[in-house]
């Protein structure tokens, strides 16, 4: 019998992927869903054997679609496929009737693994069949939705590695990509950080072509917490603030780049982290008569972790230089291995 | 010391100066060059195989060669290190600033050190290009001149 499976991630570059490395010798019937709540609506109406689901959607993310999956009488066996690696993560999706968890991007080896183990498909079920999907110029995913999906897995590795550290659960966002013009970038920030004072870090990172720097902006409000978290007993004073501010950008920063250039398979070269401002405006961050630069193609992530008031932001900021090099070592994403 | 000892160490002796935050040339006595660190091929986009055995020159034609061979000549002749500062020469090597969007300069202002090397039986058979990104620091210096030069004109107008 035809398996049925749904396949449901807001990113168009991800749904490919995944497609692409079903075993071929298995009897599916793939259907895509683009959020959680496009994916209700197609089960409500429709039958499905498997679900996998991503997490980090907007309309309604993976937590909640599993949440609103305990009141179907016949609900899917859901498989989590998630960039979102925290061991809290996991356990979570578990707990609330997944059966099983699968790290983004998978192999087809990964995947076939998982399912053997899973008892969903056993080997030479069926003939080799043609690939589920062929790829048309038409489906061509866009610039945006490859920098996107790699910012999510970049993300989740960065997650988890904080959430080992930290013992903590960090809150991830879907990542946002946006062509900014200067002014268009001071309004983007301002409305992310309101009408708050901010602190501010940035990283220059360059490799093959591509040139961009990795932004971090805290909320002010965020150092008593971001200090308990660190283990940080003093007084917060304007050194510590400092103290606090550059090591949350090595970590923040460090482990996002490490899997967002090894997807990319560049080695990139780092400069020094630059302090940019303090209890600042956050328009006073970003000097719009001065700046060189018309456009720029902007990745803005915002982390938050649960049960502590922090609350910041990270973009990455790419020259217009970079995007055609970027365009090209994107679509090699979304070939075969 | 055994082998392995030996490979390990040229291991971590050569990661840490290929991923080193300033850049990195060895030319022979041709100026051809030698070693090509990440750095100098992430900033200029000529990755080091490429870079490998030309004439530094030729991988970058607007460098002036009267000028800049005779810097190197100096340096194998006289066995000294010899050193371009920012202030005479900005940007020697075609580089963009580190920071794009943040910073306020296009362009990465550089100090670069010219050293000679020695090779096991004393002689000088190569040289050593070692160059710093002082980008902020030369940023900083111009603003400051700026400021203080705009003060003296103030000071001046004022006790008139």
């Amino acid at each position: 019998m035809t398996t049925r499976v749904l396949i449901c991630d807001d990113s168009k570059v991800a749904r490919k992927q995944l497609s692409r490395i079903l075993p071929t010798d298995w009897d599916v019937e793939v259907e895509f869903a683009e959020n959680g709540q496009e994916a209700l609506d197609v089960m409500s109406s429709s039958r499905f054997d498997i679900l996998f689901l991503d997490l980090n959607m907007p309309v309604k993310d993976g937590y909640e679609t599993l949440e609103a999956l305990k009141s179907f009488e016949e609900s899917p066996k859901v498989i989590v496929v998630s960039g979102d690696v925290q061991p809290q993560a996991v356990a979570r999706v578990k707990e609330m009737g997944a059966i099983a968890f699968q790290k983004k991007p998978a192999t087809a080896d990964d995947l076939r693994e998982s399912l053997i183990a899973l008892g969903l498909f056993s080997e030479g079920q069926k003939a080799t069949q043609t690939a589920p999907e062929v790829v048309t110029a038409a489906e061509q995913f866009t610039l945006n939705e490859g920098l996107q999906e790699i910012s999510n897995v970049a993300m989740g590795r960065a997650a988890s590695v904080l959430a080992n550290m930290l013992n903590v659960f960090v809150k991830l966002p879907v990542p946002k990509v946006n062509v900014l013009e200067v002014g268009e970038l001071q309004m983007a920030l301002d409305h992310s950080v309101k009408d708050e004072s901010c602190s501010a870090v940035s990283r220059g990172f360059v490799g093959s072509g591509i040139a961009f720097e990795a932004l971090l902006i805290f909320n002010d409000s965020s150092f008593p917490d971001m200090a308990k978290l660190l283990g940080v007993a003093e007084e917060i004073n304007r050194t510590v603030e400092t103290e606090l501010l550059m090591d949350a950008s090595s970590i923040l920063v460090g482990p996002f780049m490490e899997a967002f250039g090894r997807q990319l398979n560049i080695d990139f070269s780092h400069g020094h982290p630059v302090v940019l401002g303090q209890h600042v405006k956050i328009k006073d961050l970003i000097n719009a008569k001065k700046a060189l630069w018309k456009r720029t193609l902007a990745v803005e992530i915002v982390y938050e972790v649960e049960n502590y008031d922090i609350h910041c932001d990270l973009l990455l900021l790419f020259t217009e230089e970079s995007v055609p090099t970027l365009e090209n070592l994107l679509s090699f994403l979304v070939e075969d291995e | 010391m055994s082998e392995s000892d030996g490979f390990e160490d040229f291991h971590w002796m050569f990661d840490m100066l290929h991923h080193i935050d300033v850049g990195l040339v060895v030319l022979n006595a041709n100026y051809e060059v030698h070693l090509w660190n990440s750095f100098m091929e992430n900033h200029s986009g000529i990755s080091s195989s490429i870079a490998k055995g030309q004439a530094l020159l030729s991988l970058f034609p607007d460098i002036d060669p009267n000028w800049f061979n005779q810097k190197l000549d100096n340096v194998l002749k006289l066995k000294t290190p010899i050193f371009v500062s920012w202030e005479q020469h900005p940007n020697t090597f075609p580089f963009k600033s580190y920071r794009p969007i943040t910073g306020i300069a296009d362009k990465m202002y550089q100090n670069v050190m010219i050293r000679p090397v020695s090779s096991p039986d004393g002689t000088i058979k190569q040289l050593c290009l070692v160059v710093y990104d002082v980008t902020d620091i030369a940023v900083n210096k111009m603003a400051l001149s700026t400021a203080n030069s705009r003060l003296q004109r103030l000071a001046s107008a004022i006790s008139k």
